[in-house]
């Protein structure tokens, strides 16, 4: 260890006004997508729609009537095969993955004592905050699309592609299914930072990031199951679950924007709720990790 | 943490905030502009002379009929449009239609072209009407109909989803409208974004289920907008149906240019002599099919009563229906806030927005 | 408790010229006080130890200073401003390392630090890698820079965790037991980068339960015992305020107590065996004229000596005998 060389006034400078965390968002991302558990969670939604093309493929002795229609239409065409997997992703795996990044968001940097260097860099509270969340949001996105992609890709790969049959017995050509496609991963999306807000909230809770992701996905569960309850009827419209199957909406012809608009407010409520809930608690919190 | 209270602050404000949107949004909704007023007996012809018939819009229908929500049992999954012919399926989808909420999108470019789409979860019913073509599809089991109308067909049958538009319920009521009608005005309303006058239709008759039923009636076109039809000790409409969203422009012409998707199970189904369908109540394209039915009674008292078809053992032995009737005197009924509907031990079916004495008397006869 | 004349200790901190002030600090975690009261004072280009048993409150104290923590109670004043208010503006000029250091370990030295320093708002993007390479080489990392954290030893770690306080030009430089883990030889380049540092012109704030440390490296120190400050002040005033005796070896032990009386002091019994007599010295009266008394009055002086106490005595004096965790 020598002492430290003269001060280079290149190395020195300062910036004269606070940068707004671009370089810091950059590197959130870099280590979020350097992890190897993120890119084993992306493989895993990958093979979601892997798998159900593989096994319809096998077993293709004809449909058996039964499950969401997608699955019998994906035999007649690959380019359904993406919709389909993102139909049995959103319930479990999707929420899933992203509870795991939500819930690791604080509480992960506070049980690797990263956290308080963060802090002392000084980070700036809410910048982290607001930064974490946004590195959730685009995992979200990467998720959605990873699920269509590797689903198109898949359907191209083992079945026949051609027009797409929406759920109005219109059919469209490829470059409109594609940007259907398109449309439904980000209403996925969307669908999904509601819970990414509750999740980073959940995280400024605790030290134990395994125990923030357990409590995300345990509230996702939780709202899907109040949503199918008709006893809990009067709250449906307030769970943040409520409208993650409406992206069918977007197969119809026209298409029908509601559920969309909705589910986007529904969830923007929820990112304003718990995200003042996560400035509150975060903002006042004494890191002792 | 006394220093840090402040903090908390956008938390506790949030929800205040989204609150006031919410309920701000809805009083702003009731704050339109009130129309002119006018009398009962003006808006009845406002909404008679009403010559709205290109639009397009999205409509809410919700019924709370005392009944199970039956659209989790077998069958359901047969759309009443898609017109199977065993009475067993058609009851089931009957019963969906009446017993669980729907949103509709309804393309009208005049009397000639026409589609009504049922949203379900995941899937859509069509009811598709261009010039001489009449398509029916369903995507939940990619059936479609096809039907071709006779040259001299002055109107095409109803679709019975086309018959849960606002503007065809009304109708129906409105041409009711006789002496035993109490016709009042309420307080102007708001549906869709639109003013409206609020018809209230009381019948004067001790002996019907209905307690009243509310139409709105738009302002400026007299299209009708929503239909409420309110049963007898019950505060909350037993039948809903009301555009939440409408549009006077032409609809795209693409729309009723319908043509089956690929892999799409087509059946061919000629329609029954329009002469011979009933004025009134079913009318599923093999009405024609079913004898012909018995009205007694007047007005809101009328009854209308099937005679026994060829298999009552049809009716009486499926199993969703003795899940949701009751044995009485003389047969088994089914019973809801607004209609009565008895079966008769010997296959007749009496149905009627009367209380089962009323039927039972009918029967009898 | 023993206040060293460091500057004043009241009155506004950058008046004073303190790196860091505290007044009547006070940390409660629900009924229990962790720190107590403290009044701390830093002069700015000290080097300042931090002293006191696991458990004292030197942690949470530090974690005070950095915003980490909210104080119950009092004032925190850091490099002339205001803590927490002021958090944005005196942070970038304050390096740290606060109990142990805190990596991502599937990242690589480098990478680590590129992240704090993007993390910091007024360090440029552009030579962001320049700097991180220039303080890997400050503490002898350059070599694996690019091996995964996860493979680094403790000590390594530790040099990580002092080159990322080193980031950028500081003015402050808060090292929380900075040679935790490291070998004899990673313990002196430690030293010897802190004496560096404190030659540019740069406070180092240094905590320590090991008084070995402290005594080595430091201009000034402060005990703290059991969430209060005991003593603070320069080494050389530290020192001064513990005892200074003199130890008078004689036969005569009954004739030298009367001298010494006479002298104004009080003698007493030495703790060794053997025919001596102690007693502590006073300000007043300098050693050669106790000999020159005592020679005069015919004692016999077999051996003479001025015995400053060492300032492990007095740290044991303050915090207890031995260095357990206080509870």
């Amino acid at each position: 260890m020598s002492s430290s060389d003269p001060r280079a006034s290149g190395l020195n400078a300062r910036r004269t006004t606070r940068s707004l965390g671009a370089g810091f968002f950059a590197s959130e991302l870099a280590v979020l997508f350097r992890r190897r558990r993120t890119w084993a969670m992306l493989l895993a939604l990958a093979a979601v729609p892997i798998l159900i093309a593989v096994a319809v493929r096998i077993s293709s002795s004809g449909s058996s009537g039964r499950g969401p229609a997608f699955i019998d239409s994906i035999t007649q065409n690959g380019l359904f095969v993406g919709i389909a997997g993102l139909t049995i992703a959103i319930p479990l795996f999707l929420p899933l993955t992203v509870g795991v990044v939500a819930g690791d968001s604080i509480a992960g940097e506070a049980n690797t004592a990263t956290l308080r260097y963060l802090l002392v860099s000084p980070v700036g509270r809410i910048r982290l905050l607001v930064v974490k969340y946004l590195a959730a949001v685009v995992f979200c996105l990467a998720a959605a699309l990873t699920l269509s992609i590797a689903g198109i890709l898949i359907g191209i790969a083992l079945f026949p592609v051609g027009p797409v049959t929406l759920l109005s017995g219109d059919t469209v050509g490829i470059g409109d299914s594609l940007v259907r496609s398109l449309l439904i991963a980000l209403y996925a999306t969307v669908s999904l930072l509601g819970l990414s807000a509750v999740g980073l909230f959940i995280s400024t809770l605790t030290d134990a990031p395994v125990g923030a992701m357990a409590a995300t996905v345990v509230l996702s569960i939780v709202a899907q199951v109040l949503d199918s309850l008709s006893q809990t009827e009067w709250l449906h419209p307030w769970l943040f679950s409520h409208y993650w199957l409406g992206f069918a909406d977007l197969l119809r012809q026209p298409i029908e924007w509601s559920s969309f608009g909705q589910n986007a407010l529904l969830q923007l409520g929820y990112v304003v709720v718990f995200g003042a809930l996560a400035y509150g608690r975060f903002s006042s919190k004494d890191i002792l990790s | 943490m006394p220093r840090t209270w402040h903090r908390w602050i956008p938390a506790a404000a949030a929800p205040v905030a989204i609150g006031a949107v919410v309920l701000g949004g809805v009083f702003a909704t009731s704050a339109s502009a009130d129309p002119a007023d006018k009398t009962p007996q003006q808006v009845l012809e406002l909404a008679a002379s009403s010559t709205v018939d290109t639009f397009s819009g999205t409509i809410e229908q919700s019924s709370n009929l005392g009944l199970p929500d039956v659209s989790g049992l077998g069958g359901s999954s047969d759309s009443g449009s898609s017109s199977d012919s065993s009475d067993g399926s058609d009851l089931s989808s009957a019963l969906e239609l009446l017993t669980a909420s729907h949103t509709l999108r309804v393309y009208v470019d005049g009397p000639e072209q026409s589609r009504v789409q049922i949203l379900d979860d995941m899937a859509e019913r069509d009811a598709i009407r261009n010039g001489d073509d009449l398509w029916l599809y369903d995507s939940s089991d990619s059936t479609a109909v096809h039907s071709t109308l006779p040259a001299d067909a002055s109107t095409a049958p109803d679709a019975s989803a086309e018959s849960l538009t606002p503007a065809e319920l009304a109708t129906r009521f409105l041409d009711a409208v006789d002496p035993s009608t109490d016709v009042t005005i309420g307080d102007p309303v708001t549906v869709a974004g639109r003013s409206a006058y609020d018809l209230i239709l009381t019948p004067d008759s001790s002996t019907t289920l209905v307690s009243s039923v509310e139409i709105a009636v738009d302002a400026d076109t007299g299209l009708p907008l929503s239909v409420d039809v309110f049963a007898q000790g019950t505060s909350d409409p037993a039948f809903h149906v009301a555009f939440t969203s409408l549009s006077l422009d032409t609809p795209s012409a693409d729309l009723f240019d319908f043509t089956p998707p690929a892999g799409t199970d087509v059946t061919e189904k000629a329609l029954p002599n329009r002469d011979d369908a009933p004025a009134e109540g079913s009318a599923t394209p093999d009405a024609g099919t079913h004898p012909e039915p018995i009205v007694t009674g007047t007005g809101w008292d009328t009854i209308v009563e099937l005679p026994a078809s060829t298999d009552p053992s049809s009716l009486t032995d499926s199993p969703m229906l003795s899940q949701l009737t009751t044995s009485v005197d003389g047969g088994h009924v089914l019973q809801t806030t607004l209609l009565t509907v008895l079966i008769t031990d010997d296959g007749r079916v009496l149905a009627g927005a009367v209380p089962v004495e009323s039927l039972q008397a009918a029967a009898g006869k | 408790m023993i206040d060293g004349s460091v500057a004043g200790s009241t009155g506004p901190a950058h008046a004073s010229g303190l790196a860091i002030e505290t007044t009547a600090l006070t940390k409660r975690f629900g009924r229990q006080t962790v720190v107590d009261d403290l009044a701390l004072s830093v002069p700015r280009g000290s080097v300042f130890g931090f002293l006191g048993p696991n458990g004292s409150g030197k942690t949470t104290t530090i974690r005070m200073l950095l915003g980490l923590a909210q104080a119950s109670d009092g004032e925190i004043s850091v490099l002339g401003e205001r803590m927490p208010q002021r958090l944005g503006s005196v942070l970038p000029r304050v390096g740290a390392l606060i109990e142990g250091p805190g990596f991502y370990p599937f990242l690589s030295g480098s990478a680590n630090l590129r992240r704090l320093d993007s993390a910091d708002g007024f360090a440029p993007n552009g030579t962001r890698s320049a700097r991180v390479s220039r303080a890997l080489d400050t503490v002898g990392l350059g070599h694996a820079a690019d091996k995964k954290v996860r493979a680094y030893s403790l000590g390594m770690k530790q040099r990580l965790g002092i080159a990322n306080a080193l980031l950028a030009p500081r003015d402050l430089i808060v090292l929380d037991e900075p040679t935790n883990g490291l070998d004899p030889q990673g313990t002196r380049e430690v030293r010897s980068l802190i004496r560096s540092l404190a030659d540019e012109g740069t406070t180092v704030f240094v905590s320590s339960h090991l008084l070995a440390e402290i005594e080595q490296m430091c201009t000034h120190a402060a005990v703290m015992r059991a969430g209060k400050l005991v003593a603070q002040g320069t080494l050389d005033e530290l020192r001064s305020a513990g005892t200074t005796r003199v130890i008078v070896t004689t036969p005569d032990a009954d004739a030298a107590a009367r001298v010494l009386r006479t002298l104004g002091l009080d003698p007493g019994h030495p703790d060794a065996p053997g025919p001596a007599v102690t007693a502590t010295l006073s300000e007043s009266i300098e050693p050669e004229d106790i000999v020159a008394a005592l020679v005069a009055a015919g004692v016999r002086v077999r051996g003479f000596a001025v015995d400053h106490a060492s300032l492990e005595d007095l740290f044991v004096a303050l915090t207890g005998e031995g260095f357990d965790v206080v509870q």
